[in-house]
């Protein structure tokens, strides 16, 4: 009771509040709905990992090369967007690398370019049976960016330039794919004389959790059929001994057309969030195109 | 007329080692679901020059591979490039045409290799006969155990690479 006075005295709070009932429970509805389509399709159909807000387990194919265009942003009285393209490259069997860079207008009034990370990820358990693996790799990641540091986030998808160390492992099993990866970051000062504040955490942990599965087509025929792969993950932070956490949840929906085609549409919403970051909601485009037995 | 002779032998020759070569091979791999892992798998394959055509069934990952007429085969080569897909073989049946093939115990030569039949049978071989590839690369760990014991080569005399083939 107190709490309805005290919104109905101040508008703008109870806006706010409104708001944030309204997209959380939403957000929580969705997911639970998602969560009952994963249980029901997992008695029939296959599952998938390639996931849209995460790395799996699993690497591209030796010498082949996938381009990825990507948009992500935001509506917060302005309408923010960031836009990467990114080549990934099947080195071995065991091993595979990225290259992304970013440009975005999170900082600035316009689009500037940001700088770029590299990736590389490294597969040294694979236990595989037909339809079926249990799989993990150890991945590693460097950025180096031109943007002032204002979040407390560390992130290195544009933000911060730093380091990141991790390690995933994938479950694929007939009916169901899990992924889960934990991974630890450290920030440096930014490019362009950008100091990482002297308030703020340098070092954090990172966690995922992700599953997936394929609802189209229910059986194959041949590998021009479009597929539809539908993604939860849950990607969480965690500034240790700063209390700064968060929480989001990213439903997916991915279609590949062609075998060789991937469209990926992702929403991250935060379940909780007490970190100073861009946004708690963020869309996400990105358009993927796989060329095999490039060199 | 001479010339005839010689023109018959050596069309014989050629006929009969024409005819000992494996033909086709069906591949299950494990580890995918996903028909853009399988493309991967196929185009990996498509490289190796011996390979005629590959019909894929995506809903049980095999891929049955026609191969080129009188070009050398390699199978370790194909593990090779399902491996390099990031995948593995789990099943490889090799069809082999036996004809003009002669067996030295359980063993036979083909394109410089060896291959060890480990439960041959009394029957003559003769003719296609569809052969499983038991060593490591092409089979899971159970299986190749299962056969270690039975695979126990011979070396003396043999050339290449010796492969283990259970009936």
């Amino acid at each position: 009771m107190q709490r309805l006075i005290i919104q109905t005295e101040k508008p703008g709070v109870f806006i706010t509040s409104l708001y944030n009932f309204i997209t959380n429970h939403l957000a929580m509805k969705f997911i639970i709905l998602l969560a009952a389509a994963f249980l029901a399709a997992a008695c029939s159909a296959f599952s998938q990992e390639l996931y849209v807000n995460t790395e799996p387990a699993s690497n591209m194919a030796t010498h082949s090369l996938g381009v990825r265009v990507e948009n992500q942003g935001y509506f917060n009285l302005v309408y923010k967007n960031r836009s990467t393209l990114e080549f990934m490259y099947g080195a071995s069997k065991d091993l595979m690398v990225h290259g992304s860079i970013y440009q975005s207008d999170y900082y600035q009034g316009q689009q500037h370019f940001e700088g770029g990370s590299v990736y590389a990820k490294y597969r040294f358990l694979s236990v595989d049976s037909v339809q079926s693996h249990f799989r993990g790799a150890l991945f590693a990641k460097a950025s180096s960016i031109n943007n002032p540091v204002t979040n407390q986030e560390i992130s290195l998808d544009g933000d911060n330039s730093g380091l990141q160390g991790g390690v995933v492992f994938t479950k694929l099993m007939h009916k169901l794919a899990l992924s889960a990866s934990a991974s630890y970051l450290h920030a440096f000062d930014n490019t362009g004389d950008n100091h990482l504040p002297t308030a703020n955490a340098a070092n954090a942990v990172a966690y995922t959790l992700s599953a997936g599965y394929l609802l189209f087509p229910k059986t194959y025929q041949n590998y021009n059929q479009v597929n539809v792969n539908l993604y939860v993950e849950l990607l969480g932070k965690n500034n240790p001994g700063y209390g700064q956490n968060y929480l989001d949840a990213a439903p997916a929906v991915q279609l590949i057309i062609n075998s060789v085609f991937r469209i990926d549409l992702s929403y991250r919403t935060a379940l909780w969030n007490d970190m100073q970051r861009t946004s708690n909601n963020t869309y996400l485009v990105r358009l993927e195109y796989n060329l095999f037995n490039l060199f | 007329m001479k010339t005839l002779k010689i023109f018959v032998a050596v069309l014989a020759i050629s006929i009969s080692v024409a005819h000992a070569q494996f033909t086709k091979a069906e591949v299950q791999v494990s580890g995918l679901t996903c028909s853009l892992c399988s493309k991967a798998t196929e185009k990996s394959l498509r490289t190796l020059n011996f390979i005629g055509d590959i019909k894929a069934d995506l809903n049980r990952n095999v891929f049955v591979i026609t191969f080129k007429k009188d070009a050398s085969v390699n199978l370790d080569q194909i593990s090779k490039k399902v491996q390099n897909a990031g995948f593995f073989v789990n099943n490889l049946k090799a069809t082999f045409n036996f004809d003009n093939v002669k067996l030295t115990d359980d063993y036979f030569n083909y394109a410089g290799d060896t291959y060890h039949i480990v439960n041959v049978t009394d029957k003559a071989l003769n003719g296609p006969i569809a052969l499983t590839v038991v060593d490591k690369g092409f089979a899971p760990a159970a299986v190749y155990k299962k056969y270690s014991n039975a695979a126990a080569d011979n070396t003396n005399g043999k050339t290449g690479r010796i492969y283990h083939l259970a009936i």
